[in-house]
């Protein structure tokens, strides 16, 4: 440690050796190989969130010809008024208080099991068939869960009306198109669909636990629930941190699925606050994408709430 | 969940299909993936630095057309392959989304010449206001113009001029599955009366030969709208919005809430593509040979009963009317657009007018080809006098049963609203019909003041 520290001091002495100057000279030559990322960050993500703020201060209607106006917080005074605000917005947080938990304890139960099995060659095996659906494109996703949940003709309505005779024809789930039943269909899509990403997480997460740990606690007479709630999780919990926080954040903005599984029907519990936004900015009247960006500024803050919460929850403690 | 929308993902399989196939070069693909991943923020950054209009400068003639309509209609490669060089692409508008050709009219370019898949009442009035399309009148032919049937060039048109090349007509009517109603006791024809429907539907269901009795698509412009026009076609505002208090409108309100008490359960349902606009609730049940009486534009049971073990148990005819009613229906038509900031205009009219003059596309439209039956019908007058002088052997008698409809039908009129009125409207109205709101005057007024309460915002 005692050598450690002196070869940094050593190296310290070296770098300042030349004075500010050289200092700084040095530091641009590694500024510059950021400057590319540092171009495309900008341009292609910190610009267009500061043009959205500033169209969401303005009357700007994409088909009028008439120049637009700066109206100050009227827009977001209009949308925070607007019931249909609330609820678009509240559909969203169901959206994701359905979906979070199945990015969490099945993924983590499925982690644990698969952690536990000894031949190394079927743990692959099981860890190729969790990620087969993460590899599946998108829009096959869709067509795959939409015969699924096919009213008429889908599998799911088949075991249920006559295999299992648990419901007639006139009164079979009606799992799409905006009933109850719509967003925890989408959320069990969902869930299936990064069960395999979700569950590698966990996995990578509980090869790095020390095996002394959760040995002591057993000699220590602690049962497997003891085991894994006092020593599995806590060491866990940066993992889980990182998969609430991104995953709250893609659940809150879904667009794609609601588009095709909902489409533009405001009663749906598919028309959430992405849904109300991109019908403001593309779909009704001139086009109000001034309206639209506060709608989406107004999401935007909210959810960074809640991040914060959330990150403040799961922060690694002790 | 993928970042990568569905519309992105059609565009980059049309550009790879078109690369496999050597309709375009490794360059062309490679700017198009460019575009494509970038979206809106990127087509207006590439504008910008001049790589699009450097392209569009010596471009071939570059139609573009909706997805459906390709799947439909197979005759349309024969018709390109007259135009030698013709850089055919599918167009990015998934749900009737046009936000991309507007965004690059808004930068003054086009990437594409001409766009066949436009319904005049739908985004018609959307494109004009956003100066995204220019009239036809320089380029078309007079006698085209001429030949066209009036009331569609009534419903092409503003202010005199012709926004919108027809194309596709569909007229909304009535089908039904001969050996279902046949099973019932009813006699092989269409209902004349909305009365005789319900009575037949019931049959139907009480007879057992079917789950349920009839259906119909729940959204307004293929049904409330069509219903309303049975009775009567004077149900617009002078500003040219659909009255939903008119008598009309709430009479056919409360005919649909009576076919309902006997339809599949999930007909108020959104489709399941096109953001809920196709693949709907009523074609699936249609499909499943589970309902006897089916009301729509006519592709959509001939597509349906495509996958019937007997096809030809599908029958057509005409909407049925109120007793008194004005016996008339609704039509509109899918046309072609022209890019006010497009290249080879006179070529796109040339183009067109070979496509929807072309005998082959309107005689696999009628009679149907292995796998796709549309059964949408030629524009023009000239092409029904010529089947009228000398009917071809492969004629069937629907055609003539909607081109009598046809001087009868209505086309929606042209709004900005136009199809978001219908859209607004119908959480609302539906409160009637699942029995939320007993009234359906109620109903329908709270149609109104939503709707007026949107046009406010602009």
């Amino acid at each position: 440690m005692a050598q450690v520290i002196a070869n940094d001091e050593v190296e310290l002495g070296a770098r300042v050796s030349g004075g500010p100057a050289e200092v700084i000279r040095k530091g641009m030559s590694e500024w510059l190989f950021l400057v590319p990322a540092l171009v495309f960050f900008i341009g292609y993500q910190v610009w267009p969130i500061i043009r959205v703020l500033w169209l969401s201060f303005t009357n700007f209607q994409l088909l009028s010809d008439k120049p637009s106006q700066w109206v100050g917080v009227d827009n977001y005074a209009q949308a925070l008024h607007d019931p249909l605000m609330w609820a678009s917005l509240w559909r969203a947080a169901l959206f994701t208080m359905m979906f979070l938990p199945g990015t969490i304890i099945l993924p983590l139960l499925l982690a644990i099991l698969v952690d536990r099995v000894a031949n190394q060659r079927l743990a692959t095996v099981y860890r190729v068939i969790l990620l087969i659906p993460a590899v599946i494109p998108s829009t096959l996703v869709f067509v795959l869960w939409k015969w699924m949940y096919n009213y008429q003709s889908g599998p799911i309505n088949h075991l249920l009306v006559d295999t299992f005779g648990l419901f007639t024809l006139q009164n079979a789930p009606q799992w799409l198109g905006g009933t109850a039943l719509t967003l925890p269909a989408i959320a069990i899509m969902e869930v299936w669909w990064g069960l395999g990403y979700h569950t590698i997480f966990f996995i990578a997460g509980l090869a790095a636990i020390p095996k002394d740990m959760p040995d002591a606690a057993r000699i220590d007479g602690a049962n497997e629930w003891q085991v894994f709630w006092h020593v599995t999780r806590p060491q866990l919990a940066p993992i889980m941190m990182i998969l609430v926080v991104l995953r709250f954040g893609s659940a809150m903005a879904v667009i794609d699925e609601y588009l095709i599984f909902g489409g533009f029907n405001r009663a749906s519990p598919t028309y959430t606050w992405t849904i109300f936004m991109y019908d403001q900015a593309f779909k009704t009247g001139l086009w109000r994408q001034g309206y639209a960006a506060s709608i989406g500024m107004i999401g935007a803050i909210a959810m960074m709430f809640v991040m914060a919460a959330l990150l403040w929850i799961f922060r690694p403690k002790g | 969940m993928s970042g990568r929308n569905e519309q992105e993902y059609l565009l980059q399989e049309a550009a790879r299909r078109e690369l496999a196939q050597g309709r375009i070069d490794r360059r062309d693909f490679l700017t198009r993936s460019l575009l494509t991943g970038l979206g809106l923020t990127g087509v207006g950054a590439v504008a910008k630095s001049g790589i699009t209009p450097a392209f569009a400068a010596d471009r071939p003639l570059t139609p573009t057309f909706y997805q459906w309509i390709q799947d439909l209609h197979p005759g349309i490669p024969a018709v390109n392959a007259k135009f030698p060089g013709i850089n055919y692409q599918i167009a990015p508008v998934e749900g009737f989304g046009i936000e991309r050709f507007v965004a690059e009219a808004k930068n003054k370019e086009s990437t594409w010449d001409v766009y066949v898949g436009q319904t005049p009442f739908v985004e018609m009035s959307a494109f004009i206001k956003a100066g995204v399309i220019e009239p036809w009148d320089n380029y078309i032919p007079k006698e085209v113009i001429d030949d066209i049937i009036p009331s569609i060039r009534a419903e092409c048109s503003v202010d005199g001029k012709l926004y919108s090349w027809p194309f596709f007509l569909d007229v909304i009517g009535t089908s039904w599955h001969s050996g279902i109603t046949g099973k019932a006791g009813l006699p092989d024809a269409a209902p004349a009366t909305w009365d005789e429907f319900l009575a037949s539907s019931k049959k139907i269901v009480d007879s057992k030969a079917a789950p349920w009795g009839a259906t119909f698509d729940a959204h307004g412009w293929r049904s409330l709208v069509p219903v309303t026009h049975s009775m009567s076609t004077k149900a617009y505002t002078p500003e040219g919005l659909f009255d939903f208090t008119s008598e009309p409108a709430i009479e056919a309100l409360k005919l649909m809430k009576q076919i309902i008490a006997n339809s599949n359960p999930d007909i108020l349902l959104e489709g399941s593509s096109d953001a809920g606009v196709n693949s709907t609730t009523d074609e699936e049940a249609f499909k499943s040979q589970r309902v006897g009486l089916y009301f729509k534009y006519f592709n959509a049971p001939l597509r349906m009963a495509a996958s019937w073990d007997d096809p030809k148990l599908l029958h057509l005819g005409p909407l049925p009317k109120f007793t008194n009613g004005e016996g008339s229906t609704v039509f509109w038509t899918t046309g072609c657009a022209l890019f006010k900031y497009g290249q080879n205009k006179e070529k796109a009219a040339e183009y067109i007018k070979a496509l929807t003059y072309d005998p082959q596309i309107w005689k696999d439209s009628i009679v149907g080809t292995p796998g796709v039956h549309p059964g949408q019908l030629p524009p023009y007058k000239s092409i029904y006098a010529g089947w009228d002088s000398s009917k071809p052997d492969w004629m069937p008698p629907f055609v003539g049963l909607v081109r009598s409809q046809l001087d009868r039908a209505k086309a929606i009129d042209n709004n900005i609203f136009g199809l978001q009125q219908f859209v607004i409207g119908k959480p609302i109205w539906e409160t009637y019909l699942k029995g939320e709101e007993p009234d359906p005057k109620v109903a329908m007024t709270k149609v109104m003041e939503a709707v007026q309460a949107e046009i406010k915002k602009g």
